[in-house]
């Protein structure tokens, strides 16, 4: 068996004491250190606050200095410990591995209903009969892994005819816009305010070769409605964000954006919020026509009036 | 709660500097973060710190997609900076290794304000001056 390269260590430590220790670690480890903390979500506007227990964890080389680098980090700790108490450090040994290579194994094929198939960008694609949708996991929001993005491609499946236009408004990587296209729309205009969403969009879309039917911009609904883009509407419009930003969406104008007769697909909602969702959309106007569920997350289509 | 953020990653590394190694390689390859894409980013916005500690924050939502932001130098090195020494004490209960003066500790407290729970400057300060104890270090007017 090889041997380990690296030893971990780590503390536990509640918010307020993390940086003096990540301060003391510092002064020892190799290459910096990380200090990790949970998420918590107070009422459904928080966006994520940091929460609970922070482990903070650095890295000594393995080698014939471990033993004193060791010893010194143990009394520096030990003297901050007693200004302030502090758990027992735990250490773990780390084998040395391609780590460029490993975060790699989090993504693999997931075939999404009936004809499409999610490829993480350097999975070969072997003939599986499917629709490939090649996306590179970044910093954008739709890798495929997540059921509110897996619900949407679901419904755009049954729903999106041939010819159509789409609008998916919060588009991050672009995962359903080249959905759409793979699905026989002939445009699709991504707009996303995140101008990283933006660019990951774009790249997405030529990966997949078909960076000419997709139109992507920096925006939401009012840039779309004033006319920034080619369209204005479309029969078909997406959009997979959260709840209480989409409720705040049809304040915008978010219904404007879809044609008479046309469908709108929400998503990025949990299953308590969807009746109020519900109800936003057949206030203006909308009828409900289906919905997909995958755990705690629903995804909700609705048909425009005519 | 489940929604679409799983956790917030701060790593404390050199400007400029980022690459797979420890303690960044199996920080984010745990979370499926693309390493390449986060080091390329975080290497191009803080090519003109070199020398610095520059932490970024890193938000990663549960699909593995990320985003981050860059926070302000830890209060550790900016001390240590104003104190003009090298490290902070091994012994900060009992040896000082330098001093630092309560304006110095204002203009770090201007500096981490942004970065910190602290309501006002006198609360950042006293946050600020804990740290500086926490090293060994003298405050004084």
């Amino acid at each position: 068996m090889a041997e380990a390269k690296w030893l971990e260590i780590s503390l536990t430590v509640d918010g307020e004491l993390a940086e003096a220790v990540a301060g003391v670690m510092d002064g020892y480890v190799s290459n910096g250190v990380v200090v990790e903390s949970g998420v918590n979500f107070y009422d459904d506007e928080d966006e994520g606050t940091p929460f609970g227990p922070v482990k903070v964890y650095g890295y000594l080389i393995i080698d014939e200095h471990l033993e004193e680098n060791r010893r010194r980090l143990e009394e520096a700790l030990w003297h901050l410990g007693q200004i302030q108490p502090l758990p027992e450090p735990v250490y773990r040994p780390v084998m040395d591995e391609d780590w460029m290579a490993a975060w790699k194994k989090h993504y693999h094929p997931i075939p999404v209903g009936k004809k499409l198939i999610i490829l993480p960008a350097w999975a070969e694609h072997k003939d599986s009969g499917r629709l490939p949708v090649r996306i590179d996991p970044s910093m954008a929001f739709g890798t495929g892994t997540h059921p509110t993005t897996q619900l949407v491609m679901e419904l755009q499946e049954e729903l999106t005819r041939p010819g159509d236009q789409i609008i998916d408004v919060g588009c991050g990587s672009g995962i359903l816009s080249i959905a759409a296209i793979r699905l026989g729309a002939a445009h699709a205009l991504g707009v996303d305010i995140d101008p990283a969403s933006v660019k990951a969009t774009r790249e997405n879309a030529a990966a997949n070769e078909v960076a000419g039917q997709i139109e992507v911009g920096l925006g939401s609904v009012a840039e779309v409605l004033s006319g920034q883009f080619s369209i204005r509407s479309a029969p078909m419009v997406l959009a997979n964000i959260l709840a209480p930003v989409i409720i705040r969406l049809f304040e915008g104008g978010l219904g404007s954006l879809v044609q008479p007769g046309g469908v709108l697909i929400l998503s990025g909602i949990l299953e308590e919020q969807a009746d109020k969702v519900r109800q936003t959309a057949e206030a203006r106007g909308f009828t409900w026509i289906d919905q997909k569920q995958l755990g705690d997350w629903v995804a909700l289509a609705f048909r425009q009036a005519s | 709660m489940a929604k679409k953020l799983k956790a917030v990653v701060r790593l404390q590394i050199q400007a400029g500097k980022a690459n797979p190694a420890p303690p960044i390689g199996p920080a984010l390859a745990g979370h499926g973060i693309n390493i390449m894409a986060f080091c390329k980013e975080y290497n191009a916005r803080t090519q003109d710190k070199a020398g610095q500690v520059i932490p970024a924050e890193i938000t990663v939502y549960t699909d593995g997609s990320f985003t981050f932001v860059l926070k302000s130098p830890p209060a550790a090195q900016l001390l240590i900076k104003a104190a003009g020494i090298e490290k902070g004490s091994a012994v900060p209960n009992k040896t000082k290794v330098g001093k630092v003066t309560r304006a110095q500790i204002r203009e770090i407290a201007e500096i981490k304000r942004k970065d910190m729970n602290a309501i006002d400057i006198e609360g950042a300060m006293k946050q600020i001056e804990g740290t500086a104890r926490n090293m060994g270090l003298q405050v004084v007017d």
